[in-house]
């Protein structure tokens, strides 16, 4: 169910992994349609027996999923990466070359990393539930794996190839780009999500800046940790 | 030097068998080995550390069972230290039987099931997590006396009436004899049992002729533990403190020998989640298996596609 790394160089993924979907026939027929189910019933086992029934199987068979819940987040985090890849191919079958012709790899990675956001467009009332639930301390070294592995794959495809120490902190600041705009997101009722749009740009433009990165951790650590105790304390722990 | 013989008879003696055919034997103890000879170029199978030819192990099993089925659920109280509550009540939350208002009800078929240990864990989950008063439990044993002890105790709970639990002697081999029908379980459990099967393989090819597509295997049985340091507590327990609590308690010291005896010849964790895959099942996660107590006993579920 999980990818392996095609190779193990630890600098540069010059041969990049695979995109073919970790998830076998049966787990991907009952994920797909459970996820249709989220919009309602939001990220609950009650989605995944939905799911199940409607492709034909049983309530018992969310047996198959031994992380619950979080398999379903997970299976959403996993196909929305790889639609990535799907996107780049048909932009580039177009006759005009598509929306990335003449960009340069930073317009690329913010082009990509809209579309990832946009992705999440249908389900975006029922993340903050997925955000609860990857916080549990044993899912959040899977969650942040996946993440990364995400901002991994948006620079890959933008196309670069630098092998330096920057790409560790290409990869990170991404990381934190992505999430607080997906928090943000998580809040935003302007039209057609303008406000993610710009609280992106002004994110991007931050890492512009030396040293504005460093705050961006601080912040992001600051939230996600009273994200954490607040979450505990949903489950009442007493702090 | 009382200290030391104490000592002594804790150790586990795993290499050599502990049990010889002219045993002591008190008078109440009721187990009557079978006793044929074996045949050479008959295909043999594991009792215990004895190695006995396959068409011998049910009847030896039928032994131990028919011995050990009035004391079976105090006795497993004292040899787990209670613990067997918790693995058992893990197991039925792992698979969290039950479906909600409005959808079909479950058929759970529990194999080896029967004093009903598992059924009633099962029923009562369903009951009181999803108000499921429609799934039923069909608890099959191949011991009449086990099956007896299942029934006495059903007629006393709350589903004596509910018609929601059913028994049926089967083996778990050839459950076709016993009229369980292809594809018509939506659960399948069995707790315990699959190391007194002659052939775990027949049991899961079995399995996955009635399971419905979608429908769950799921196992509890002993394993192999992975910390060498508690392993060897365990050996001495297991060795040491069971077959003389058999002893005492039950007054049959061969029958919890033979218990002791076949956890330690049991497969390990590996080659169950392989026989389960090689049977047709999705196997979930990476590993296929949840270790429960570091692996005392371990839970492998399979889904059949």
């Amino acid at each position: 169910m999980r990818h392996r790394p095609s190779c193990i160089r630890s600098y540069h993924p010059y041969k990049h992994e695979s995109n073919s979907s970790p998830f076998n026939p049966t787990e991907e027929a009952v994920l797909a349609a459970s996820l249709r189910h989220v919009p309602t019933h939001g990220f609950t086992n009650a989605s995944l027996s939905l799911g199940a029934r409607e492709v034909g199987y049983l309530d018992i068979t969310v047996n198959l999923f031994p992380r619950g819940v979080f398999d379903l987040v997970n299976y959403h985090l996993v196909t929305k990466r790889l639609a990535l890849k799907k996107l780049l191919d048909i932009q580039a079958a177009k006759d005009d070359g598509g929306a990335l012709t003449g960009l340069g790899i930073g317009a690329r990675v913010r082009f990509l990393t809209l579309e990832r956001l946009m992705a999440n467009r249908p389900i975006i009332h029922r993340w903050q539930e997925a955000l609860a639930i990857m916080a549990q301390p044993s899912y959040v070294p899977a969650s942040i794996a996946e993440l990364a592995r995400l901002s991994d794959e948006i620079w890959f495809l933008a196309g670069d190839t630098s092998v330096d120490s920057s790409w560790y902190t290409k990869r990170a600041s991404l990381s934190m780009i992505y999430s607080s705009t997906e928090l943000f997101m998580t809040q935003d009722k302007s039209k057609a999500f303008a406000g993610t749009q710009k609280f992106l740009d002004r994110r991007f433009e931050d890492v512009r800046v030396v040293g504005r990165g460093i705050s961006n951790i601080g912040n992001y650590l600051d939230y996600t940790a009273h994200s954490f105790i607040n979450v505990l304390r949903s489950k009442g722990a007493k702090i | 030097m009382a200290s030391k013989t104490v000592w002594r008879t804790l150790q586990p003696r795993i290499p050599t068998p502990i049990r010889s055919q002219n045993a002591y034997r008190c008078f109440s103890c009721a187990v009557r080995h079978a006793q044929k000879e074996e045949q050479p170029s008959e295909r043999t199978t594991s009792f215990g550390f004895e190695t006995v030819a396959e068409s011998i192990k049910q009847s030896k099993v039928s032994s131990v069972f028919t011995s050990v089925a009035p004391s079976y659920d105090t006795m497993n109280d004292l040899m787990s230290l209670t613990i067997h509550r918790h693995w058992k009540r893990q197991f039925v939350q792992l698979l969290d039987p039950g479906t909600p208002r409005g959808a079909r009800p479950q058929t759970i078929l529990d194999i080896a099931g029967g004093t009903g240990d598992i059924a009633f864990r099962l029923l009562d989950h369903a009951t009181d997590l999803h108000a499921d008063h429609a799934s039923r439990v069909l608890v099959a044993d191949i011991n009449p006396a086990m099956l007896a002890a299942g029934r006495a105790r059903a007629a006393r709970s709350r589903y004596r009436d509910s018609g929601r639990l059913s028994f049926l002697e089967a083996n778990a081999e050839d459950l076709r004899a016993a009229g369980v029908a292809d594809a018509s379980v939506d659960l399948y459990t069995t707790a315990f049992g699959p190391r007194n099967f002659t052939s775990l393989a027949a049991a899961l090819r079995e399995a996955y002729r009635v399971l419905k597509p979608g429908g769950v295997f799921a196992m509890l049985e002993f394993a192999k533990v992975g910390n060498p340091a508690f392993n060897r507590l365990y050996k001495m327990w297991s060795f040491g403190v069971i077959p003389l609590m058999g002893q005492v308690v039950a007054g049959d010291r061969e029958s919890y020998a033979y218990l002791v005896e076949s956890v330690e010849r049991w497969k390990s964790q590996e080659e169950v989640a392989e026989l389960v895959r090689e049977a047709g099942f999705l196997v979930p996660g990476e590993k296929g298996w949840v270790d429960f107590t570091g692996g005392v006993v371990a839970v492998h579920r399979g889904v059949k596609p």
